[in-house]
């Protein structure tokens, strides 16, 4: 029946051009808002909300308002999934989220084999925070994007800048959650060993945000006397990892990739001066238009993963704009075609991506936390400030070997 | 010999906090017998009360008013809620307080937000208590070491040699006989409930400061504190006692230890081959530090199922 309608509308289309009801593009985020990842997945929503509201009010696409639908996957693999077969009942286009590896994985391997079974009736998957490689390696596929940065990005970019201004230090101490994510900044963190100049002292990986106790990791960490501690915890992983560093008065220098999760300054405080963070954008790194106008749209300034997940968007619209649509039906393979070839000019530099992958390239900023900064963090007199923004080009990793896409013809 | 003194006042530490917030469970779960998933949720509502209370009102008021306002709570959980589905078994009160800990999860992210409050010691507790080897010892893990320790002492006196603690522990034990001789059993039930989770209550104001306070708190420490009172053995304050040390110390020690079972294999002279199989084989014991509590209750429960000071079995 579907396969007539589509012919019929084939056909409609081509001899008569008559004015045809235009489909509207609809996107479903399907986040962790619910669960203990809230935190997180509502900024991913937060972020994207504003990008949406910005095409819509530059005229939607295909003549119509874009539809945004949210999916509460509880911050499981399971509920993602059910959550995607609802989405696919529902006629949703693009799917977006970013909270968890885990649930990326199973998304985007959802979001393949629909493909497969619906030819001429794809959907896409922009992931706007999920970083684990295997995304863009054995799992990925052409209707999958990375609009974020990764473990050897962040790495790269912190052991660059902070080797640069002398803080970096000869020895390093790598500790991190153990999963995808954690493995992956551990691996990136010994594998910039010759670049950076200096000695892994000790690596370790935990469980993840089950350990109440960091005083017996600090130890380890204070035996082992490095400059420099990388880590790529998140949450209560790193405030605790913080928190005890500072309580046993340790003179250690974090590198950190989720340091600006908000309630981290405030809990750490003074603790957390001098530390820095590799991430997408900071406030303090360009200038003020962004913030402001996400401050007028959400009533905060940008921060956390907000600023990524609108960039997303944002290269979304430029895709969008540069397909001109005639109201019809909503091609997904033309938009991730046309999105291939955006390359996004956001506050901190311009956003591609890269075609062999679908990775962005995009440019990492690396900042460190001051007193009186110019944008305070969670009500206090501290935040982050820029030291370095590292161009796309220079943060970006070689495709890995085990990517192979298969591109529509 | 500085690793071995290090671990050992961390793990001891660490255990008196599992004490602190698990002693109410000890009670509810461990000598009244009632099923109460939602305990660490109590935990959790004490953590964010004191916070909101010591904003304006400063720490020490927060400290008085959680566990006064979180055994109110309790009490009525018990009294309004919970007595309804004693009677049905363990299942419904399950699920009941489940359902508890999930809407308690919730409630405070809509009135408090999804992030960590900052919930701060005061100034004149953020010092360091002593130097061991060159590392500062903050005072406050000492102090929530000493409430979990005062808390132990006013439990087990209150219970061993006060009438009060005659009639709870007749209650428990042979509730018909003591109903019998004149003593209102649904009150006492109810009394001992609310002080339970007014204990937690207090567990979270105290180690809420010191850990960060969040909407996942509750779900952090949700499962380790029935670990506590599995292990320690149902009812009993001096097992609960002792299986929070031992697990302290057991966590504390193994983040501490970089063997695998490779290393082990290598005695034989098979480390080689270990190694080459990786796996499991090759995971140091410090990344899995944070299941040796499982662990340690598999094994009580296949050795002792009664607890190590479980009289019941």
């Amino acid at each position: 029946m579907r396969q007539v309608s589509l012919i019929a509308i084939a056909l409609a289309g081509s001899f008569t051009a008559a004015p045809l009801a235009a489909e509207p593009l609809k996107i479903g985020i399907i986040e962790s808002l619910s669960g203990a990842q809230t935190s997180t997945g509502r900024m991913f929503a937060n972020g994207v909300h504003y990008g949406i509201d910005k095409i819509n009010a530059a005229g939607g696409f295909n003549g119509e308002p874009v539809e945004v639908v949210e999916y509460d996957n509880a911050g499981g693999p399971t509920e993602a999934a059910d959550k995607f077969r609802q989405a696919q009942a529902d006629g949703i286009h693009i799917i977006v989220q970013g909270a968890s590896s885990a649930i990326a994985g199973q998304l985007t391997e959802d979001v393949r084999k629909h493909n497969i079974r619906n030819p001429g009736n794809e959907m896409m998957y922009i992931n706007v925070g999920a970083e684990a490689m295997e995304l863009t390696g054995e799992k990925c596929h052409f209707y999958h994007f990375r609009y974020t940065s990764t473990a050897p990005m962040r790495v790269n970019a912190l052991v660059a800048t902070m080797k640069e201004q002398g803080k970096l230090g000869s020895r390093v101490y790598s500790i991190n959650q153990n999963y995808s994510w954690g493995q992956d900044m551990q691996a990136a963190v010994k594998a910039d060993e010759q670049m950076g100049d200096y000695e892994v002292v000790g690596e370790v990986l935990h469980d993840v945000n089950k350990i109440q106790d960091f005083a017996p990791f600090v130890a380890k960490i204070k035996a082992a006397n490095p400059d420099t501690v990388v880590t790529g915890n998140w949450s209560n992983d790193l405030l605790l990892l913080m928190k005890a560093t500072g309580d046993a008065g340790l003179k250690v220098r974090f590198a950190t990739a989720f340091l600006d999760q908000p309630g981290n300054i405030a809990n750490a405080g003074e603790t957390a001066l001098g530390h820095y963070i590799a991430n997408a954008y900071d406030n303090s790194a360009a200038d003020s238009s962004f913030a402001d106008d996400y401050k007028a749209a959400k009533g905060h300034f940008p921060t956390f993963v907000e600023p990524q997940a609108a960039f997303a968007i944002g290269a979304l619209q430029d895709a969008l704009a540069s397909i001109s649509s005639d109201g019809g039906e909503v091609d997904v393979t033309e938009i991730a075609k046309a999105l291939e070839n955006t390359t996004y000019e956001s506050p901190v530099g311009p956003i591609s991506v890269r075609k062999e992958d679908h990775q962005t390239i995009r440019p990492v900023v690396v900042s460190q936390v001051v007193k009186d900064a110019a944008y305070p963090a969670d009500g206090t007199d501290m935040g982050f400030q820029m030291v370095k923004v590292v161009p796309g080009e220079e943060a970006i990793y070689p495709v890995q070997p085990s990517c192979e896409m298969k591109r529509p013809d | 010999m500085e690793f071995f003194l290090i671990s050992t006042l961390n793990g001891v530490i660490y255990g008196l906090l599992l004490f602190m917030v698990s002693a109410g469970l000890t009670l509810i779960f461990g000598m009244m017998g009632v099923l109460n998933f939602a305990h660490a949720s109590f935990y959790m509502l004490g953590a964010y009360v004191a916070y909101a209370v010591s904003s304006s009102a400063g720490f020490w008021t927060g400290l008085i008013v959680a566990p006064i306002f979180v055994g109110i709570v309790g009490t009525l959980v018990e009294r309004f809620l919970l007595r309804r589905v004693h009677v049905f078994g363990h299942a419904h009160e399950l699920l009941l307080t489940f359902g508890l800990a999930l809407i308690a999860e919730e409630t405070v992210k809509l009135v408090f937000g999804d992030f960590p409050v900052n919930y701060q010691m005061p100034d004149a507790l953020k010092f360091a208590a002593f130097t061991v080897f060159g590392t500062d010892y903050p005072f406050y893990r000492v102090f929530m070491g000493i409430v979990a320790v005062i808390m132990f002492v006013v439990l087990w006196l209150l219970l061993s040699r006060t009438r009060v603690g005659i009639v709870v522990r007749a209650a428990e034990r042979l509730p018909q006989m003591a109903e019998a001789l004149g003593h209102n059993i649904p009150v006492v039930f109810t009394s001992v409930f609310g002080a339970g989770a007014a204990l937690a209550g207090l567990a979270g104001a105290v180690a809420g400061a010191f850990y960060p306070t969040n909407p996942n708190m509750a779900l952090e420490l949700g499962v380790i504190v029935f670990v506590v009172v599995v292990v320690g053995g149902l009812g009993s304050l001096q097992g609960s006692l002792l299986a929070s040390l031992l697990i302290g110390l057991f966590s504390s020690f193994a983040v501490g230890i970089d063997w695998s079972a490779a290393d082990f294999l290598a005695l034989v002279g098979l480390g080689e081959e270990a190694r080459s199989l990786g796996g499991l084989l090759t995971m140091q014991i410090s990344s899995i530090s944070a299941t040796i509590p499982f662990a340690l209750m598999l094994l009580v429960l296949l050795v002792r199922p009664a607890g190590l000071m479980g009289e019941r079995g």
